[in-house]
């Protein structure tokens, strides 16, 4: 049985996630979604978060590389600060905060003991920061 | 009068008398509100000659109008001047009513109705200037009051309100109000000053914000720059390794030599290619530096102290006294710190918006107030301060302080916040959601059109915003509330042209679109001004829309091309302040920036190169894009030795390489030269006469300008002893005579 994690549960689709809590700097409610043509699927938008333009992601989409449902004014979301970037992960609800531990077999489960899947936001961040960085690359004259 | 100038020198005229009237009204309004009570006789003394003086002045520019009502303003302060009618706040209000009315008279004096204002501002006068027992209800109860309160409890200022002017004149029980203090002699003279047009300072204040858009661009292609150079130098790397790998016996040796150069060539390259990205970035730095000390420097221009603020603070809680009736007093303090115009005016909204909600919310009934131990009236404070590179203005009551616990509930109540968000909020956070929710703290029951059910408060922050700063909010229950505003010390407002795409709004620098047009369904070029242009569809760019329609069109011009990019509509150019997208947008560079909207909603902003390149997609788009010779400049370098045909020789593969080259025949006219310039390369011989090669490096090497230099040496004579000595002087490489171009390059990216 590994260590306490405190995270945050979250739903997304058909599924159930956890990101700990010491990457998470806020919980917002998206205002406006400023789309961004020609920016991956990863990428669903910037919002103007407290006066700086802040992206909004598709976690599925960062990690699967198709984008799910387009984020709208008053989604939820996960803002997320890893390495000096800030993103806002958009969510369909935020559960509760939880101390949790990964099971024998190496799942991390929730309080009704369902298997969640645990986030890695700097990777994520990471990831999403490639798929933008390779978009670009295939636009003309890019370099 | 008006016969003796030209139309165009009488139009100057009058507009500069209209700058002038505008101060001698301001400076009336300034002395009214300064006062206590009835202004002292210098005070009416000053006012007087001032709108004597305007009076003059009006004449003769030939305003007529003008000058009947400056005479009226100075027998109507003449009249009170001899307390008829004694001073009361209701004329104080009533003053500075009419000197407001005269300013914006002034302003729309060209406008139709400009007649009516004056016919009223007129009646008015005189309404100010005599005593009258009028027949109308208000007054009657005033007296009827006046009659009924025992003397004791009426406060020595207050007088029964005799003139009537319109105001409900129930008598307010307010303790004498302390006016507006102003820290410092309202009389004190302006300090020297110059009068420049506003319109001019604009002209340059959009020339430094076009600035930054160029700024933006140009850190972008260095930023490329440095990763080309990096990537070049894992290039090299990777040649070199394979390079390393293949057996000369199989290859043949003659091939291999071949590769081999070559590949120390490219490492030459490479290093030089680093060298001078870093020596851009270098300008870069220096170059956003002087736009930033320019852009301080004209607003500096601009900026007014926060007097003027605190004045209309004044006078807005002044309106609010006498609408609700109110115990308000109002406190400020940092008159003197300054603002930029720009930013001043619009911080007006969100400053009358924070009073009145103070009024409406913050603000207890006296008794409650006694009860908690606090003084019957209520005290709203305006601090104006420098906080390293922001302007804080804090707003700040001593009411009851925003029940915390209440606007929790409320938030989930009204479905914004989930319980979870609820028990994982701090205070804070809970009041950074109280500004921008909507929700009024009152309770929707109660929440009035004074406070605009909250929904002023979220205007502020977005107001705040727009100017690239922030609100926040304080709170302790029973003690009071403040509001803190926190703005960048100068705004940098930079010119774009606003258009829509796709249901969303986008911008370009203005600078770039010369003009709009009309374009026809499915047309791929269009004739601009005798040149056929093409045309780049942004429907279909930055949205799903098809061409099937005429649709508006933006003539952009950048970097001698031109090209049309239709769009859905045209916006309008607006001024904006530019975001940087951040690191994770970065790499798009269809977008150089972003900005955000009087509502909140991000706008991005495209860029010209990248639409350029789009519309031609063959052509470079500009001279420095193509791959050429290095025209760059690397630097400033002095070669040193006695022999004129190697000084000759340096300068010509130095200069090939970009550098500027400066030659010495001995080390005693090089050390001479070094204390004239600071070098960025020394190429040096080391058997010279007067100075050794070695005693020149030393001495420079104890000269803190030149302590890490990079020093090469070339010498005939490559001993051990020579290498051990120039490694301890941290020469970068001894290269052995005689000198080819390869070995040049080599030394210079030796490490």
């Amino acid at each position: 049985m590994g260590e306490l994690r405190n995270v945050i549960v979250f739903a997304l689709g058909s599924g159930r996630y956890a990101i700990e809590l010491r990457w998470i700097r806020e919980i917002v409610t998206l205002g406006f979604v400023t789309t961004v043509p020609t920016a991956p699927d990863a990428l669903a938008g910037v919002i103007n978060l407290h006066g700086a333009i802040v992206p909004v992601l598709d976690i599925i989409g960062v990690l699967d590389g198709v984008g799910g449902p387009p984020a709208r004014q008053g989604d939820g979301a996960l803002v997320v600060e890893s390495d000096g970037v800030a993103c806002a992960l958009r969510v369909d609800q935020v559960d509760h905060v939880a101390s949790l531990r990964f099971s024998d077999r190496g799942e991390l489960l929730d309080a009704m003991h369902k298997p969640l899947v645990l986030l890695d936001a700097p990777a994520l961040v990471r990831r999403a920061l490639e798929q933008v960085a390779g978009a670009s690359e295939r636009e003309p004259g890019a370099r | 009068m008006s016969d003796d100038f030209a139309p165009e020198e009488l139009a100057m005229l009058r507009q500069l008398f209209c700058t002038e009237a505008q101060d001698a009204l301001e400076q009336v309004t300034t002395r009214v509100l300064a006062a206590t009570g009835k202004p002292p006789a210098e005070s009416f003394t000053e006012m007087m000659r001032v709108t004597h003086t305007l009076k003059g002045a009006a004449g003769t520019v030939g305003l007529d109008a003008m000058v009947d009502l400056s005479h009226r303003l100075e027998s109507a302060l003449a009249s009170l001047a001899r307390d008829q009618p004694p001073w009361t706040p209701a004329i104080a209000d009533a003053l500075v009513e009419i000197t407001d009315g005269l300013r914006t008279f002034l302003e729309r004096l060209a406008e139709p109705g400009s007649e009516a204002a004056a016919s009223a501002l007129r009646d008015r006068l005189d309404q100010l200037g005599t005593p009258r027992v009028e027949r109308r209800t208000g007054s009657f109860r005033a007296e009827a009051a006046a009659a009924a309160a025992p003397h004791g409890d009426a406060p020595p200022t207050e007088a029964p309100q005799t003139g009537d002017l319109g105001i409900p004149t129930e008598v307010v029980a307010d303790a004498p109000s302390e006016g507006l203090r102003l820290d410092g002699d309202p009389a004190t003279p302006p300090l020297a000053s110059l009068r420049v047009e506003p319109a001019r300072i604009d002209d340059l204040m959009s020339s430094a914000g076009e600035l930054l858009f160029d700024r933006t661009r140009i850190e972008r292609r260095v930023q490329l720059l440095r990763t080309m150079s990096r990537d070049l130098a894992r290039t090299r790397q990777t040649l070199h390794d394979a390079l390393a790998r293949v057996d000369p016996a199989i290859a043949g040796r003659g091939v291999v030599a071949e590769f081999t150069n070559a590949e120390r060539e490219l490492a030459g390259q490479a290093a030089l290619l680093s060298q001078t990205t870093a020596a851009l970035l270098d300008e870069i730095e220096a170059l956003r530096r002087t736009i930033g000390e320019l852009q301080r420097g004209l607003t500096r221009i601009r900026m007014e102290s926060a007097r003027k603020l605190f004045l209309h603070a004044a006078r807005t809680l002044r309106a609010l006294r006498r609408a609700t009736g109110v115990h308000v007093e109002l406190r400020t303090l940092g008159e003197e710190t300054e603002f930029d115009k720009a930013v001043a005016e619009q911080l007006i909204d969100p400053i009358t918006q924070l009073l009145r909600n103070a009024v409406a919310h913050a603000v207890e009934p006296p008794d409650e107030r006694i009860a908690a131990g606090k003084p019957a009236s209520a005290t709203i404070t305006i601090r104006a301060r420098q906080e390293n590179n922001l302007l804080v203005l804090e707003i700040s009551d001593d009411g009851r302080g925003i029940d915390i616990a209440r606007v929790r509930t409320r938030l989930v109540a009204s479905g914004l916040w989930s319980a979870t968000r609820a028990q994982l909020a701090n205070d804070s956070e809970v009041l950074d959601a109280l500004l921008g929710s909507g929700i009024s703290v009152r309770g929707d029951a109660d929440a009035d059109e004074l406070a605009g059910r909250g929904i002023g408060v979220g205007l502020v922050r977005q107001t705040v915003a727009k100017l690239g700063g922030e609100v926040k909010i304080a709170s302790v229950p029973l003690r009071g509330t403040t509001f803190s505003l926190r703005l960048p010390l100068s705004t940098a407002l930079a010119h774009a042209m606003l258009f829509k795409v796709g249901g969303q709004v986008y911008a370009l620098p203005n600078v770039h679109v010369v003009d709009t047009t009309q374009v026809e369904p499915a047309a791929t070029t269009i004739a601009v001004r005798h040149e056929t242009v093409p045309v780049l569809r942004l429907e279909q760019l930055l949205g799903n829309g098809s061409a099937t329609e005429r649709r508006p069109g933006l003539i952009v011009s950048f970097a001698g091309k031109t090209l049309v990019c239709t769009v859905d509509k045209v916006v309008g150019p607006r001024e904006i302040i530019i975001k940087p997208l951040g690191s994770l947008l970065a790499p798009l560079m269809l977008y150089a920036g972003a900005t955000i909207s009087g509502s909140g909603k991000v706008q991005l902003i495209l860029d010209p190169a990248q639409l350029v390149r789009r519309a031609y997609p063959d052509a470079p788009v500009a001279a420095a894009d193509a791959v050429s010779t290095p025209t760059v400049l690397a630097g400033r370098a002095l070669v040193v030795d006695d022999s004129r045909a190697i000084r000759e020789a340096m300068t010509s593969m130095l200069g090939s390489e970009g550098w500027i080259v400066d030659v010495a025949e001995d080390g005693a006219r090089a050390l001479q030269m070094t204390r004239q310039l600071r070098y960025d390369l020394v190429v040096t011989d080391l058997e010279m006469p007067e100075l050794s090669g070695f005693e020149l490096i030393t001495r420079l090497r104890h000269d803190e300008r030149f302590h890490t230099t990079p020093i090469v040496i070339i010498t005939s004579r490559a001993h051990p002893e020579h290498r051990r000595r120039a490694r301890e002087l941290g020469v970068r490489a001894l290269v052995a005579k005689p000198i080819t171009r390869r070995k040049l390059l080599e030394a210079l990216a030796a490490k």
